[in-house]
């Protein structure tokens, strides 16, 4: 049993939320008949794949005496826990006890295996708790299911809470402070008004008198796993093709910790679409890298308890509605007591 | 198996270090699209005039454009 619904709502609003899919690590991290440890949720997890590329998630955790499976050794569809040898396949069952042959540990399924899919490069893994173990229906992005758009994924490891990663894309107005010195968001007024608008799978937050010029809307959208998509000007240089979007997702690692996915797309076909890839290897991504750079610095500057006292204007709505959806989740996924009921 | 947190890596689209003729070739694009225009034939025109060569030494025409940015973009 890995994720709890006895866990307080308070861990699981700092942990991540359940129940859906989160993105866990660019599929590159694990190779053919390779394995990898990762944290997600606050819980360690080994992912596993087998030499025709088929990959699995487990619980990192031996169903004999719990040590880590990721110390074991890959034995091409099954890892051996390196402690006393017990054998694990990809969908967490237990398929040898070489120290006690027929053992009845042989054939149960102990340990947890999450169901995984690959997207866009990444590898996107269902995390339900105790009482929801079926994945819930995954609606890729658009962006990235459009054959007529070309996309980069850029993957970063950050120092902050998975909220304020997501808060921060909800708040566009950071781009003409923030980014202003930039490739990108130096355009634009300094100032606007916002209003939320709703949609069938999240909602709009965006500038109601200035767009295509600086960051200037984001939609929210839960369509099994959480995302944001957005749209950002790019200068002459970047040649044909329009604006570049980016689809957003985060990973919970733990409280601290989070796992930044940003596929920068551009709907662009032909000659453009070679072009602005080429441009984009040789110089463009530096640039990108620079601008998310801005980011992580201000946000991993912010102290821990930064969305406690707060003074917050009509900019930040689209921020308070994300903490209200988030903690009104966490507040469902909880099955915990509240103290003084105990 | 390496733990490699934080993972904060530049460069994660590339197979190789661009080499000096393609660090050369993305330049003279951006300055053509700042100065010349997005068309095909502006490209075209902005590398020749600039005295941009082909690898093979020639001027560029379409077809070897396209050649060229698929083989370096695809
Ligand atoms: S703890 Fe893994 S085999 Fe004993
Ligand atoms: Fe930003």
């Amino acid at each position: 049993m890995t994720l709890s619904t006895r866990d307080t709502a308070d861990h699981i609003y700092a942990h991540g939320l359940r129940n859906q899919w989160h993105p866990v690590v660019p599929s590159h991290f694990v190779e053919p008949g390779g394995m990898r440890k990762v944290t997600a949720l606050g819980e360690n997890w080994l992912l596993f794949r087998k030499a025709d590329g088929g990959l699995s998630m487990l619980a990192d955790r031996c169903p004999h005496r719990g040590a880590p499976l990721s110390l074991g050794k890959h034995l091409g569809d099954r890892v051996a826990c390196w402690y006393h040898g017990v054998e694990v396949d990809g969908t967490g069952t237990v398929t040898s006890v070489p120290g006690l042959p027929g053992c009845n540990l042989e054939g149960k399924t102990l340990v947890t295996s999450l169901p995984v899919r690959e997207v866009g490069g990444a590898i996107l893994a269902y995390f339900g708790d105790e009482e929801h173990p079926d994945p819930v229906e995954l609606t890729l992005p658009g962006p990235l299911a459009d054959e007529e758009i070309s996309a980069f994924l850029c993957y970063a490891e950050w120092e902050v809470p998975w909220r304020f990663a997501m808060e921060n894309l909800l708040d566009p107005m950071h781009g003409a402070f923030l980014h202003s010195e930039s490739h990108t968001m130096f355009a634009g007024d300094t100032t606007a008004k916002f209003r939320i608008r709703e949609t069938e799978r999240g909602y709009f937050f965006e500038k109601t008198d200035q767009r295509g010029v600086n960051f200037d809307w984001v939609e929210l959208c839960h369509t099994g796993v959480d995302w944001v998509d957005l749209s950002i000007p790019y200068p002459p240089s970047a040649g044909p093709g329009g604006p570049f979007g980016i689809v957003g997702m985060a990973c919970p690692v733990d409280a601290g910790r989070t796992g930044v996915f940003f596929w920068r797309y551009r709907r662009v076909s032909d000659w453009q679409r070679d072009t602005w890839r080429f441009l984009y290897k040789t110089l463009i991504e530096a640039r990108h890298w620079e601008v998310l750079e801005q980011d992580r610095v201000i946000l991993e500057s912010m102290p821990a308890d930064a969305d406690q006292r707060e003074n917050l204007y009509q900019h930040d709505l689209g921020v308070v509605r994300l903490r209200r959806l988030y903690q009104a989740q966490a507040g469902r996924q909880s099955k915990a007591q509240p103290v003084s009921a105990r | 198996m390496p733990e490699t947190w934080p993972y904060l890596e530049t460069h994660q689209t590339r197979d190789h270090e661009p080499t000096p003729y393609e660090t050369k070739l993305a330049r003279t694009l951006e300055d053509i699209f700042t100065k010349d225009g997005h068309g095909l034939s502006d490209v075209i025109d902005g590398l020749n005039s600039r005295q941009l060569r082909t690898p093979t030494g020639e001027p560029w025409t379409e077809e070897s454009f396209r050649a060229e940015m698929h083989r370096l973009g695809a």
